[in-house]
């Protein structure tokens, strides 16, 4: 495979907030103290009267959302992602997912995080959120995002501007690799075939889906065929695509940088046992925490959780092996 | 809506009385604090809050929070007082299927937040008035916050927030009732200052003790303390509120859990209970017998009026009677209009303008314009067609309506279709023109006449008996069915007029107790008697009214 691009979702994510907020006077934005890191702050030197920074104060974050939500804004409120399901989730829940004005689901509250999963890197273990997927995912009427790319960053953002409720949609700090043209289409519950196969399929969502790409060519070198999906939308999930992948290639390997429990690969295996169970194996941290390491170690870090390219085609070959 | 005060009041009780309906149907539900904020509730539904019940998503409306979200049964029963659903609906409150949760719900159109998970409506509420300040809409945002959920950080987050971002379009208040579910606040997690004993009078007593508001001044807002059970007091506040800019309001309300319940109130027990069906009629009746106690200030120095205004104020008198009379109508004269208008700025107590005068129609205007909150004026120099004219007037400035018959009138026909839309009788017992007169003990036998006919024609008002009234006979006054009661010289010719209240008020009280006892015992003889009794848990009321029962034979 060529060299990757790497881009900057957070950048990506100012910059589709700064369209949003040109295009449509009712997109506000919120942080707690994290903006200038979030990038949010130029949404907030363009559009001073539609910026709050509510301060080290997450709940409030959310609360305050809601209100604006619920008096016809469009609040994104974004932070670091340990911070917001981990701490707020209450509020989340009771102020945002819960209250339905006549025929809606939930208030049209944004959350847009940033510093998902172990990538986190050298904050170390407090700061590596794994079970935000988890968290968010049971709360109904929330619906959950992980891009893999600035380009999903970028139309997600506009997506949930334009689709009413409430969503949770977690970005990287780390630049990533670009893995989608521009003329990628993105739709709400709809899965994207990154590449075909019928040997088995590789499940991955955010920084997972280059490695999946990758280890689909390693295994197209053993002669193994490997269909590699995008899971971006974790709920609603893809049901018919995940169906159709384990009728087609019989067997399914998730991978993705959260607990194993409660995360995507969860999903997948609820939707997929319910419909056409296949074997399955989950790629992620073995219900254990993180741990600081420094940029240049991350690798090193989700190595150590399995979260590799490598450790796919291993897991892939395993699972064929159990194909019923 | 913009009621006169003495309709608020009537609404306030239609609501309670509504709250004890539905709790008692439900068979959970927490009275106690819809007690609580049922004035602060009252004076926000029906005098100040721009709504639309016909339309509750009416996009320039008010907003009204309920942060302390378990106090749905006061809220709702206000929302169906004030005609957003029939008050029959209450019934289906808590039910499987019903748009009445146990919390507040955007299920139930009208509903602005869904409550439930303590301390964040204060932030949600910020974010409204945000909304509203980005839309220039001048819509006002009023919300009630719990004592108990101040525990929650969160309120003190969004305390910053809302004096950081300026919203005074927020107006909240803080139903101070000293009790969380637990136990009294002081106790579990002081606001003031730690409770040192059992008896929660002890931190009443003792207003230095008060810290809650410096707290929220020190958080860079506008603080008003406020009697929370005083309508006037809480409209004033309001008024106040809504012209402060620049900084968001917080009106600190000092209330009674189970406020006009006697064994509800100050009772933990209550927070979250629901009271029995067979103690629903005692209730009701409680409710019904709520009275008020007024000094006439004529009996006091006529040359320093203004003085006798602030001695009704500290002697913590529920209005002022001002007994205006012309040396026409009445032999004497007292003072008119002008006087009332310079008393007017002393206090925010409502203004009782009994007009002893001839040809009321000609001045009526005059004492609307001097600050009245409620006019009474007599059938003996009225007929239909003037006194119409003015109950329209009245009406139309929301100025309470007050009619007055002498002892030696009886009500005139002509007035009968005007009985339910009175506020005030006043029956005189005293021949009208002098003070210090005695009671005229016809008037008994008077009341039991009038109270048949006032019955048959839906009057809601206030009987208020003027003249004569002291503490020998003002139990028995009380059981007659007044239940507003002015005290001349036995109220405001004492030197302690608070003493002199305070012992008004025992009396009636005692009157009361007695009345409520003989229902128990009508409705479920020693019984209930003794399971009412036994209610009565704080405090030393339960001595009192057993010392009561066992006069009337009951122990």
């Amino acid at each position: 495979m060529n060299e990757p691009v790497m881009t900057d979702m957070r950048s990506e994510y100012s910059k589709a907030l700064i369209q949003l907020g040109k295009e449509n006077p009712n997109v506000v934005v919120l942080g707690a103290d994290t903006t200038d890191s979030l990038k949010t702050s130029g949404f907030g030197k363009e559009f001073p009267n539609r910026f709050f920074n509510v301060g080290i104060a997450e709940a409030n974050l959310v609360t305050t959302s809601a209100g604006l939500a619920v008096s016809g804004k469009i609040p994104f409120a974004s932070t670091y992602a340990i911070f917001l399901p981990g701490r707020a989730v209450d509020q989340i829940r009771n102020n945002v997912a819960y209250p339905s004005p006549p025929g809606k689901k939930g208030l049209n509250v944004k959350f847009v995080v940033s510093h998902g999963g172990l990538s986190v890197g050298p904050d170390g273990g407090s700061h590596q959120q794994i079970e935000d997927i988890g968290i968010m995912r049971v709360i109904p009427n929330l619906r959950v995002f992980i891009p893999a790319d600035t380009i999903a960053v970028s139309k997600l953002t506009s997506l949930m501007a334009n689709e009413y409720g409430p969503f949770y949609m977690r970005m990287a700090r780390s630049k990533t690799p670009l893995v989608h043209s521009d003329s990628q289409n993105f739709e709400t519950g709809k899965a994207i075939t990154l590449r075909d196969g019928s040997d088995c399929t590789i499940a991955a969502c955010g920084i997972t889906v280059r490695m999946a790409l990758e280890a689909a060519e390693l295994l197209q070198q053993d002669g193994i065929s490997c269909r590699v999906l995008d899971i971006f939308s974790i709920k609603p999930i893809d049901g018919t695509t995940l169906e159709k992948a384990a009728r087609e290639t019989g067997c399914i390997v998730t991978a993705e940088e959260h607990n194993i429990l409660g995360g995507m690969g969860s999903a997948v295996a609820e939707s997929v046992s319910e419909s056409y169970p296949v074997p399955i194996k989950r790629i992620g941290a073995q219900d254990m925490f993180g741990e600081s390491a420094r940029d240049k170690e991350i690798p090193l870090l989700l190595e150590k959780h399995g979260i590799t390219s490598f450790n796919m085609v291993k897991q892939v070959k395993e699972v064929r092996s159990k194909k019923l | 809506m913009g009621l006169n005060y003495y309709q608020i009041k009537k609404n306030i009780l239609r609501a309670r009385k509504l709250v004890i309906k539905a709790t008692n149907t439900a068979g959970s539900g927490h009275p106690g604090g819809s007690f609580s904020m049922a004035e602060i509730l009252g004076c926000l539904f029906y005098k100040y809050l721009k709504f639309d019940p016909k339309n509750p998503q009416w996009e320039d409306r008010d907003r009204l929070v309920l942060s302390k979200g378990h106090a749905a049964p006061g809220l709702f029963s206000n929302m169906a007082v004030a005609g957003y659903f029939p008050e029959s609906e209450l019934e289906t409150l808590r039910k499987f299927g019903s748009k009445l949760q146990g919390h507040p719900d955007l299920k139930c159109p009208g509903v602005e937040f869904c409550g439930g998970s303590l301390g964040t409506g204060l932030s949600y509420s910020v974010g409204i008035a945000l909304a509203g300040k980005i839309d220039s809409k001048d819509y006002h945002v009023y919300t009630i916050i719990g004592d108990g959920e101040s525990d929650e950080g969160q309120v003190w987050e969004a305390a910053m927030t809302a004096a950081k971002y300026k919203v005074d379009n927020l107006t909240v208040f803080l139903d101070r009732n000293f009790i969380q579910q637990d136990s009294y606040t002081e106790k579990i997690m002081p606001l003031d200052k730690k409770l040192e004993t059992d008896n929660i009078s002890e931190m009443w007593k003792d207003a230095s003790r008060w810290k809650t508001g410096d707290k929220w001044r020190s958080f860079g807002w506008n603080v008003i303390e406020i009697d929370g059970h005083r309508v006037e007091q809480i409209d004033a506040a309001i008024a106040k509120a809504n012209t402060t800019k620049g900084v968001p309001t917080m009106i600190i309300s000092r209330t009674i859990k189970g406020k006009s319940i006697e064994h509800m109130e100050d009772n933990p027990a209550w927070h979250g209970k629901a009271p029995d069906s067979d103690v629903v009629p005692i209730i009701n009746m409680e409710l019904d017998s709520q009275f008020m106690i007024a000094p006439s200030i004529i009996a006091g120095d006529m040359s320093n009026l203004e003085n006798e205004v602030k001695r009704c104020v500290a002697g913590r008198a529920d209005y002022i009677h001002l007994d205006v009379m012309d040396g026409q109508f009445v032999p004497n004269k007292t003072f008119d209009h002008t006087k009332i208008k310079e008393l007017r700025s002393l206090t925010v107590l409502p203004f009782d303008s009994h007009l002893m005068i001839n040809e009321p129609l000609k001045h009526v205007r005059d004492y609307i314009d001097a600050g009245s909150d409620i006019i009474t004026v007599h059938a003996e120099v009225t007929d239909e067609s003037s006194f119409g004219e003015i109950h329209d007037l009245l009406k139309q400035n929301q100025v309470g309506v007050g009619f007055a018959i002498n002892p030696d009138t009886e009500l005139p026909e002509w007035s009968y279709k005007f009985i339910s839309s009175l506020d005030q009788l006043i029956v005189m017992s005293v021949v009208p023109g002098k003070s210090g007169q005695k009671y005229i003990e016809e008037t008994h036998v008077k009341m039991a006449r009038l109270n048949t006919l006032l019955k048959e024609n839906n009057f809601s008002g206030y009987i208020e008996a003027d003249g004569g009234v002291n503490l020998e006979n003002i139990g028995s006054v009380f059981a007659d069915g007044a239940r507003a009661f002015v005290g001349g010289g036995a109220i405001i010719g004492q030197q302690d007029v608070r003493a002199a209240i305070r012992d008004f008020r025992t009396e009636v009280l005692s009157s009361r107790r007695q009345l409520l006892l003989d229902k128990a015992n009508e409705l479920g003889g020693i019984e209930l008697v003794n399971k009412w009794i036994g209610l009565h848990v704080v405090g030393e009321k339960q001595e009192q009214i057993k010392k009561i029962a066992k006069e009337r034979g009951y122990l």
